[in-house]
């Protein structure tokens, strides 16, 4: 026992030198981390040594714990810090807490109700400048448009009333308005707010049911007069609307996800919401780095346009040409309203606003603009284009499959994560006696993967509508290397760390069959390089690729700039991906890299030990 | 269901008491089930419709009065707003800007208001609309008024 708890001793100082080595030549990190690093190694060294636990080796162990966690934290902050820069996580706690804040910043200004502040903000899609203008300088106006009633109408005189709906009388302690002198019974009121509810968030703008009058319903009101699952309703849809109407706010489109996400300055969309599923916030799809949002949508279309569903939808809906919901037109004329809360109203047949149409057009319903396009032929072009498709499908399907292919290699690596953070690093703590915290580094491999996973799963989205030639030979070749990198790492934390964990059926307390700690370092020395080799690569690629690739032409032109990367300096270079793999100056043109043999890290020529582990080349 | 069946028996008894209070609609209800109901109107003076009797079909909904009811023309008329074959018409109370305040008086009486004011902006009846936006006043009444009488007239003789 003691010889073997020498063994990890010494390999836990080797590897403290790779790591020192590491930090300094290859990833250039702060000290800080090289630091942490070799405490780390020691720290595994202690624990390797286990019962024996002398006071000291404790203290440390402790103080190296705090640090570690320390690490932890200044980094994760850091990562907040940078992120909350650009966008917001939103709970439902904080939208109800913010929409609260807004609605009673407005009632106390102006002096009414909190109802009616909520109705008005509604109106003002929650903009409270605009509001509070336009208020003072015409409240009357405002109240007008809104419905909301300056005075509260007396109550009427006579004991008995006809409600308006059902015709029955009531006493006038059975029956309510919504503050105009319309009363309705409550049994009334109930099913005509539920009506309204169900038809949708329109039920937000709700008026008195007279229609001579309108006079908006509150929601002191809903909650005095509905249903209990209709006030709950009524209440999200409010909470909807404060997201909604906001043009800096988004909901988070995963499935049964609550939160939402204020998007704070431009640049790249892709966001992370709290539920951990990352999308883009300017179209929503699921993240898309590198490509783009048309693209993604082009793509997307086309994926589903395969399906008999969105056939269906093709041939006998149009989006609506404002909000782009599917609209299906099943009787009527051209005149077409969308639904609230868009109602934009548009011809069927041009998709062009209602109101630009007359007799300029010719006619509300012989639309002309529609066949005169048709007459240049602006839809046989579409037509045609449709055809041109048809006959890439076959193109279509290569990329299409690798996409796909992606996308269950990452679904996959994701179930693998929650594995691993939920019984594999035990067992590892359990065989080696490492604390789980310093197997972070499998949990971060697992993480990388996912990611990359999703960047290559896009890269052939880009690769399927990149169609300059010369572009499209680098890309591929740029794929290709992201392709087998990717692939490096995925087998390494996949197959190679089987090794250590211990198999299902275990004959005796073998211990020869065991991995030692060493081979173990060596294990986590290998897949934290190709974490960090990987990750650098691909966030190039994605740099890169969101660029268009734009190095590509002075490489077409054949000049060869310090930072331009030839065909051939490629082969030797790009491997050696962490530093700028694609605008990367390779000191030696003339000869070939060498592959490390414990890592797979592509050398320079002129080096003779590893860049990232220190393996000697020869 | 319940609802809708005292509401419309209220309606019922209020066209029967007041039966001679609108001389132009007459409301009948279907002797065995009470969510069918016809309608004879008068077409409106100073229109082409002056003088025919248009026939209207209901079909009321068990959610009425918070649904509006679905009505139709059984005689034939030529009106933008009206479906020429079907009789469906397009009304925006009949549609999404119902309220459980109006009732079947009340939405002839729309029905008769629509016969005087047509909307050619929104047609069912393509040709008829043509007409009106055209400025063929003239054309659209005499087309108008041509099937009021072949439909919508008791035949002489």
């Amino acid at each position: 026992m003691d010889s073997d708890a020498e063994m990890p001793m010494s390999s836990d100082e080797e590897m403290l030198d790779d790591e020192d080595y590491y930090d300094y030549s290859d990833m250039g990190e702060a000290d800080e981390e090289e630091e942490e690093e070799e405490e780390e190694g020691e720290e595994g060294g202690d624990g390797s040594e286990g019962g024996e636990g002398d006071g000291e080796g404790d203290s440390d162990e402790e103080l190296v714990g705090g640090d570690y966690e320390g690490r932890e934290a200044e980094g994760s902050d850091e990562v907040v810090s940078r992120r909350e820069q650009r966008y917001i996580v939103l709970t439902e706690k904080d939208i109800n807490e913010r929409q609260e804040e807004d609605i009673s910043k407005v009632a106390a200004v102006l002096s009414i109700r909190r109802e009616e502040a909520c109705v008005l903000l509604h109106h003002y899609k929650w903009n409270i400048s605009k509001l509070s203008d336009e208020w003072f300088a015409d409240e009357e106006k405002v109240r007008d448009i809104v419905g909301l009633l300056l005075n509260g109408i007396d109550f009427p005189n006579s004991s008995k009333l006809t409600c308006g709906i059902c015709f029955e009388g009531y006493s006038s302690d059975a029956m309510s308005s919504a503050g105009c002198d319309h009363f309705y019974c409550h049994e009334c009121w109930e099913g005509y707010i539920s009506a309204a509810i169900s038809d949708g968030p329109g039920c937000l703008s709700l008026r008195c049911p007279d229609p001579s009058c309108g006079a908006m319903v509150l929601q002191d009101m809903v909650n005095k007069l509905a249903k209990e699952d209709d006030k709950v309703r009524y209440a999200r849809f409010v909470l909807r609307a404060y997201v909604e109407d906001s043009k800096k706010t988004k909901w988070c489109p995963a499935p049964d996800c609550t939160c939402a996400v204020e998007f704070v300055s431009d640049g790249n969309y892709d966001v992370s919401c709290n539920c951990k599923f990352s999308f883009c916030w300017n179209c929503t799809e699921e993240a898309h780095r590198p490509v783009n949002c048309e693209t993604v949508s082009k793509w997307v279309l086309k994926n589903s346009a395969e399906s008999e569903n969105m056939n269906w939808i093709l041939a006998n809906s149009k989006p609506c040409p404002k909000c782009k919901r599917p609209i299906e037109k099943n009787q009527g004329c051209m005149h077409m309203t969308c639904t609230p809360p868009c109602k934009f109203e548009f011809c069927w047949l041009c998709l062009g606003s209602w109101a630009e149409h007359g007799e300029r057009t010719g006619g509300f319903y012989a639309c002309n603009r529609y066949e005169s396009a048709k007459k240049e032929g602006v839809y046989d072009e579409t037509e045609s284009r449709r055809e041109r498709a048809k006959n890439s499908l076959e193109r279509y399907m290569h990329y299409y499959e690798r996409w796909a292919s992606n996308q269950t290699s990452r679904q996959k690596a994701q179930s693998d994560l929650q594995k691993a953070e939920k019984e594999q690093l035990a067992k590892l703590t359990d065989v080696f006696g490492i604390p789980e915290t310093q197997l972070k580094f499998i949990i971060e491999a697992w993480s990388q993967i996912i990611e990359c996973r999703r960047v290559l799963k896009w890269t052939y989205a880009y690769g399927y509508y990149l169609d300059d030639k010369v572009k499209s030979e680098f890309f591929e070749y740029l794929q290709g290397e992201a392709e087998s990198g990717l692939e490096r790492l995925h087998q390494c934390a996949e197959k190679d760390l089987q090794a250590f964990l211990p198999p299902a059926v275990r004959p005796e307390n073998n211990e020869p069959t065991t991995p030692s700690l060493a081979d173990f370092g060596e294990f986590r020395v290998k897949l934290a390089g190709l974490t960090s080799v990987t990750r650098n690569y691909f966030e190039n690629l994605v740099q890169a690729l969101e660029a268009g690739l734009e190095d590509v032409h002075s490489t077409a032109q054949g000049t060869t700039s310090s930072n331009t990367t030839t065909a051939t300096s490629k082969k030797a270079g790009t491997k050696g991906k962490s530093k700028k793999p694609l605008a990367r100056t390779s000191s030696d043109n003339s000869e070939e890299g060498w592959p490390c043999e414990r890592c797979t890290f592509i050398n320079l020529p002129s080096v003779d030990a590893c860049s990232v582990c220190d393996k000697h080349r020869y | 269901m319940q609802a809708s069946r005292a509401r419309l028996f209220k309606e019922y008894k209020e066209v029967q008491r007041e039966k001679s209070a609108d001389p132009d609609i007459q409301l009948i209800c279907d002797d065995s089930n009470i969510f069918k109901w016809t309608a004879l109107i008068k077409g409106p003076s100073e229109t082409p419709f002056e003088g025919g009797v248009f026939q209207l079909a209901f079909s009321i909904p068990e959610q009425y009065p918070l649904l509006p009811p679905q009505v139709r023309f059984l005689t034939k008329i030529f009106h933008p707003n009206v479906h020429f074959k079907t009789g469906e018409i397009c009304l925006d109370i009949l549609k999404n800007a119902w309220s459980p305040a109006w009732t079947l008086q009340s939405v002839c009486r729309a029905i008769i208001a629509l016969m005087a004011h047509p909307e050619p902006d929104s047609p069912l009846n393509c040709d008829s609309g043509n007409l009106l936006r055209s400025g063929d006043i003239r054309g659209y009444q005499s087309m108008a008024r041509m099937y009021t009488r072949l439909a919508a007239m008791p035949k002489k003789g």
